[in-house]
């Protein structure tokens, strides 16, 4: 049922593009895709490779090191997830302009040569690099916060170098929570829509886009979409290919790691570390936003409409989060439990939220709609349908990585000790997933609160979001009056964030 | 399991009803908030009826409304392009104005039936840096092309519908090949200067990085008000008498088809092309009202000063696809 639900937009696809001729195909081959698919393909392994470096590293330093402003800087390094990437393209496109902030730094340092233009490969990666390593660094750290000491002693004993179990033993060890975290990265890269349709950067999304709505042709906005959803699915399988041939249980007899004391030296060399990086993921975006709103607020443009569009964010994204957990819970689970080809299937045809383009689910969803259930269009819940089927992949991947911990013995002895089916969920798995679960309803909160194409499209007429503002705002550009929506929106992701820290917090004292 | 998807279901009742009241105009808007609220403003404080702006792209507005068809809670569609205003018409999507409220706005400046009118125009300029030297042979749009214009070039990139809508206007005037040339020739001459906003193309012109932009004029003011030192001034193209006079392009306003609120809307449409609603609608953004004997701002070069294109506006639409072909065979994007 809920896989059904999930795959409307996949039916919309498939019939639009069953109804291209082989003419047209050939026409779509030969005009556009090898351009696209070189331009789609370079931004995710940059993006991928960025993400990879910034998180990485950032998230063994902070696990692996006691020190000063520890918790700042876990903060620092996840707070860059409240800002969108349409907003993360759009402030570094004016910090970047020959008065910006930036670009007056470039233009004295280099004597006036132009500063450089981000509607490239390495102006859309470096954004979406910003925008996304946060996902690396969050499952990555847990990961190491979990792992095993007693493996990395083993390697010591038998006489690596720190370097050696690093590579050896830490590195393998954390393929599942980087080959997950990475997945989220290049998946959010191929569906964004925001960054490349504000710097101009032809990728798979944004071709789609234009083709739906410049041209009013579903039909090759379909077939390009098939072409993506088949990339982006054989990529997840290979993925899961990767990642299934190890699959690691940890026991609970496992001594976890004790995070080292920071020399002094080391104090200064993460923070100089970590502060960079923070510096253009988070506190320069900020401070654009704070100075802009600023000015905003003296223009009075912060008035009790505003608020309402804020509201309106607060609930949609509550509503949709909640909605997805509990949807993805059967399909996590039966996955979890029954390792078939069956529930690989399923989870694979569900993630098709994920691969798609947010525009063209959202279309999808309409369409749908407007045929068979008429009486739910024009509302909120159509909306949250939409959007819940963007995120389900996301809330099934978050709480995968806990449901591949309830090691198959636990659930066995409680069933031994006379649990039903239903008692065993509630009082064994829940417990153990909660963790994940907290985690995916944040993810899919956030992620909510940033959504932009499906509800461009599917929100209630007079409905209006802080994304759809910003973007009506910014597309007229009229900088100065998205900046207190941005702002807005970082902030009402502060509590979301902190839930979501504070349960990773617990589970890496005990 | 059960319970949760019963619970669900309640959940999501509550939220099916619609958002709009019956007696309220819903517009769909492909025009900025800021310059729509003061028409609606003063609209509402006369007649007392409300006007709900629902905003987004001309273009995905259109698509929304071919979708929706009678389901389409729109009453009116609002754009900033005429070619979105006759492709909706093909479609079918819109109703015709009455002629009594539709009559007062030139011919060429609304659809043949009626099923939009123009409200506001807006002219296809050049930008040029007060300071560069060598532009005295610049006269019309097609100069633009000239080799001597290298690297010296701002335009925006060919996805801006004002950029497809100027280039439809001289493919109507100067036919495919003419301006398959000159699609190729601006696209040498400007070399790294594709903007993605046409406000980049007034700032790349006024910081001297490039010498001249093909812009609407309004962009030009917008700069001039922030920064009134600037050292840029506006040229209007192709006047003269072997001109083919400078384009143009409208905002305008249709009737859904599917409304059920006709005359609440058609009075809506009234108030747009009355003289108070004319000058509030086009003073905002700086643009030409459309009714004649309507001042425009004085800001602006005066309409009797020019020359413009004779392309009916519903061309824009008519032929919107074929100059996106012609785009794509250039190599533009």
């Amino acid at each position: 049922m809920i896989v059904l639900i999930a795959i409307i937009p996949l039916l919309f696809v498939l019939y639009n593009s069953a109804q291209l001729s082989i003419e047209q195909w050939r026409g779509l081959w030969s005009q556009r895709l090898p351009q696209l698919l070189w331009n789609t393909f370079s931004l995710a392994v940059l993006v991928a490779g960025g993400c990879f470096l910034l998180g990485v590293s950032s998230a063994w330093l902070i696990a692996r090191r006691q020190f000063t402003g520890r918790t700042l800087a876990i903060w620092l390094m996840v707070l860059p997830l409240a800002i969108p990437t349409y907003v993360f393209a759009h402030i570094y496109t004016s910090l970047l302009e020959n008065d910006g902030w930036l670009g007056r730094i470039w233009l004295y340092f280099s004597n006036g040569d132009t500063v450089p233009e981000l509607s490239n490969v390495w102006g859309v990666a470096l954004i979406l690099s910003l925008a996304g390593f946060s996902y690396v660094f969050l499952l990555v750290r847990s990961a190491l916060m979990r792992s095993n000491q007693s493996l990395e002693e083993v390697a010591r004993l038998q006489g690596k170098s720190s370097k050696g179990v690093f590579f050896r033993v830490t590195l393998p060890l954390l393929r599942p929570a980087i080959a997950a975290s990475l997945a989220l990265v290049v998946l959010h890269v191929l569906s964004d829509f925001g960054a490349v349709s504000m710097l101009r950067y032809q990728t798979f999304t944004l071709s789609i886009y234009l083709q739906m709505s410049g041209r009013f042709d579903y039909q090759a906005a379909a077939g390009l979409s098939l072409i993506l959803v088949l990339m982006s699915i054989s990529f997840l399988i290979l993925e899961r290919f990767f990642r299934n041939r190890q699959r690691y249980y940890s026991s609970c007899q496992s001594r976890l790691v004790q995070a080292k004391q920071a020399s002094r030296s080391e104090l200064l060399m993460i923070w100089l570390c970590l502060g960079l990086i923070s510096l253009f993921s988070f506190i320069l975006p900020l401070l654009w936003m704070i100075v802009w709103s600023w000015d905003a607020w003296f223009q009075g443009v912060v008035d009790s409409v505003f608020w309402g569009y804020v509201w309106n964010s607060m609930v949609i994204a509550f509503i949709a989060a909640t909605v997805a957990v509990i949807m993805s819970l059967p399909v996590g689970l039966y996955h979890a439990r029954k390792q078939t080809l069956l529930s690989h299937t399923f989870l694979q045809l569900s993630s098709v939220g994920f691969v798609l383009p947010g525009p063209v689910i959202a279309l999808g969803v309409m369409v749908f709609a407007l045929a068979q259930l008429p009486f739910l269009y024009g509302s909120l819940a159509l909306l949250i349908l939409a959007i819940v089927i963007r995120f389900l992949p996301l809330a099934i991947q978050a709480q995968e990585a806990a449901m591949q911990q309830i090691t198959p013995s636990v659930e066995q002895a409680g069933r031994i000790l006379g649990a039903g089916y239903w008692e065993s969920l509630w009082r064994v798995i829940l417990p153990m997933i909660r963790g994940g679960m907290i985690t995916a309803w944040v993810l899919v909160f956030i992620d909510t609160l940033k959504e932009l194409p499906a509800t461009l499209l599917l929100r209630p007429v007079g409905f209006d979001t802080l994304p759809v503002r910003i973007w009506i705002e910014s597309s007229e550009e009229m900088l100065e009056l998205a900046a207190p929506a941005a702002l807005m929106l970082v902030v009402a992701t502060f509590p979301a964030l902190w839930v979501l820290m504070r349960s990773e917090m617990k589970k890496t004292e005990i | 399991m059960r319970n949760l998807i019963l619970a669900m279901a309640a959940i999501c009742s509550v939220f099916l009803s619609a958002y709009v009241h019956s007696d309220e105009l819903v517009v769909y808007s492909g025009r900025s908030d800021k310059f729509v609220k003061p028409v609606v403003k003063a609209f509402t404080e006369k007649t007392g009826i409300k006007v709900v702006l629902h905003s987004a792209k001309s273009t995905a507005l259109v698509n929304k409304l071919r979708v929706e068809k009678e389901r389409t809670q729109a009453d009116l569609f609002l754009s900033n392009d005429a070619g979105n205003l006759q492709v909706g018409s093909d479609l079918g999507l819109f109703q015709p104005v009455s002629t009594r409220v539709a009559e007062v706005i030139p011919e060429n400046l609304r659809a043949d039936d009626n099923s939009w009118i123009g409200l506001s125009a807006r002219a296809r300029v050049l930008v040029v840096n007060t300071n560069a030297k060598g532009l005295e042979f610049v006269g019309s749009v097609f100069d633009l092309a000239d080799p001597r214009l290298k690297n010296r070039l701002a335009i925006t990139n060919s996805t801006n519908g004002s950029f497809i809508a100027g280039t439809t206007v001289y493919m109507e005037k100067l036919g495919k090949e003419k301006t398959v040339d000159w699609l190729k020739g601006i696209k040498k001459n400007a070399g790294d200067g594709v903007f993605n906003k046409h406000s980049k193309v007034v700032k790349a012109v006024a910081s001297g990085k490039k010498d001249v932009g093909l812009v609407n004029h309004y962009y030009i003011y917008r700069h001039l008000a922030k920064h009134p030192d600037a050292p840029i001034r506006i040229m209007i193209p192709d006047q003269g008498k072997d001109g083919i006079g400078v384009a143009w392009n409208v905002a305008g306003i249709a009737i859904s088809k599917y409304t059920d609120q006709k005359l609440l809307a058609e009075k809506f449409v009234e108030f747009l092309v009355s003289e108070e609603g004319q000058k509030l609608f086009a003073e905002v953004n700086q643009e030409y009202p459309v009714r004649e004997g309507v001042a425009a701002s004085a800001e602006i070069p005066a309409l009797s000063q020019q020359k413009i294109a004779d392309v009916p506006m519903s061309e824009l639409g008519k032929k919107r696809n074929v100059t996106i072909d012609l785009l794509e065979e250039v190599g533009m994007y």
